[in-house]
């Protein structure tokens, strides 16, 4: 079969040296062209482990979610329009030597289009070294909308696996005003392996 | 992106499939140990594609800005970096050959003596200081993306005695999707150290493995005369085919 001309070009691992100014003011989302925010912020922080709950050190983590009212900044969101003005959705953090990732975000809002409603959630997705193609995975939070369905989480059969897709609030340290914290840990290989998605 | 406000049916016009793996790296490889400590152990999951993963960031500019497009030259009248001097160019379509325009393109290399301007790189070679090394350029309405540097140099991989990197350059491309966004390394053609890349021949067809390779094509004749490498690249994404009555 000859080759087609347009078959997808081929993935590659990131590598080791990913610029550190490339990732410099992207960890945190709740500021854009000067503008705070709207809605609940929040620290959504982890680790990122390989097989033997090893830290992965340098690993480059990515988010993409909707503002606090589960908008998207995107015209195929109808309700682009309305999206937060300081609030751009992307976000890129890289781990440190306990494999620890960190961003300062806003609590996603429900976003419910043509029917598909959608528990908050955030996008996520891991490169690193050895791997020759990114994971993707996505977060929700364990007390947010709980009740809610939501096709991708359902999509996980396995109701231990399902677990290790939420985000779990941390008890607050610094009193009652401070910025909630959700914890959430990436388990690349391994017994506590994270659900990743086909891609 | 601009214009006319897209419609419900936009959404579901752009079909996203799981990458063809014969077109693709191997996951696990032979002597890269830490392709066997981190892939996941488990079968991926198949989930529908909603809302949240047919969007993506678009207009990165917006947020952190595009920078010079010589990663070889800091300023005009400033020292210019060692190296053979090479401009890079090619088109970002999807899988329909669409040009995928206004798409952020970051890129990173090494300098001509194999070293990278970052804390983990413990090669010892020289530090260029009038290499950037490092840069963001955004695709043109035809797709077409362009930047100057230098060659890069081959390095040794430090936790190997054997193993030394061909000389290649970073890509990472924003498509209009969190489907779509790509990241790659890109070779040069007939480099002897191509032959025995761990990466490079993770890609089992010679002509999957030539998609990694950058064409040479005509110089560009100027002030400076630079040797013109291309690399297209086909990002995921084409348009749902219309079903037959």
């Amino acid at each position: 079969m000859p080759a087609s001309p347009h078959r997808t070009s081929p993935y590659c691992t990131i590598g080791p040296f990913f610029p550190g100014a490339f990732v410099t003011g992207c960890e945190d989302l709740t500021t854009f062209q000067g503008r705070r925010a709207a809605g609940q912020h929040i620290i959504l922080t982890g680790r990122v482990l390989e097989e033997g709950n090893r830290p992965i050190l340098n690993a480059i983590v990515e988010i993409w979610q909707p503002d606090a009212h589960g908008v998207f900044r995107h015209p195929l969101d109808p309700c682009a329009e309305e999206a937060d003005p300081g609030f751009y959705g992307w976000g890129r953090s890289r781990t440190d030597a306990e494999g620890r990732y960190s961003f300062r975000t806003v609590m996603p809002g429900v976003s419910d289009h043509a029917g598909n409603p959608r528990r908050p959630h955030v996008n996520l997705m891991i490169l690193a070294i050895g791997l020759t193609r990114r994971l993707v995975t996505t977060v929700f939070f364990e007390q947010t909308d709980s009740a809610m369905r939501d096709p991708v989480l359902e999509s996980v059969a396995d109701p231990s696996a399902r677990a290790r897709m939420l985000a779990r609030q941390q008890a607050r340290e610094n009193g009652a005003g401070a910025v909630p914290v959700y914890r959430y840990d990436v388990v690349t290989r391994g017994e506590d392996e994270t659900p990743f998605f086909v891609d | 992106m601009q214009g006319t406000k897209p419609d419900k049916s936009e959404i579901s016009e752009i079909e996203y499939s799981p990458y063809a793996e014969e077109t693709q790296l191997a996951r696990y490889i032979q002597h890269y140990p830490r392709s066997f400590t981190r892939n996941p152990s488990r079968p991926l999951i198949e989930r529908p594609l909603t809302l949240s993963e047919l969007t993506g960031p678009l207009e990165l500019e917006q947020r952190f800005g595009v920078t010079a497009e010589d990663l070889a030259h800091l300023k005009p009248g400033a020292p210019r970096a060692l190296g053979q001097y090479i401009e890079v160019t090619g088109r970002v379509t999807d899988e329909d050959g669409r040009p995928l325009a206004a798409a952020m393109v970051e890129i990173w290399q090494a300098n001509a003596a194999g070293k990278y301007v970052h804390e983990m790189d413990r090669h010892e070679a020289p530090i260029d200081p009038n290499f950037i090394g490092e840069g963001r350029v955004v695709t043109d309405a035809e797709g077409v993306y362009k930047f100057r540097s230098i060659k890069p140099g081959a390095y040794p991989v430090t936790e190997s005695d054997w193993w030394w990197r061909p000389p290649h350059i970073h890509f990472s491309i924003f498509g209009p999707s969190w489907m779509n966004r790509f990241i790659t390394q890109i070779f040069f053609p007939g480099e002897p150290l191509n032959e025995m890349d761990l990466l490079l021949n993770a890609v089992q067809s010679p002509e999957g493995r030539d998609r990694l390779i950058f064409q040479t094509s005509p110089t560009v004749v100027g002030a400076v005369n630079y040797l013109v490498f291309r690399r297209d690249f086909v990002l995921r994404g084409k348009r749902r085919t219309p079903e037959l009555h």
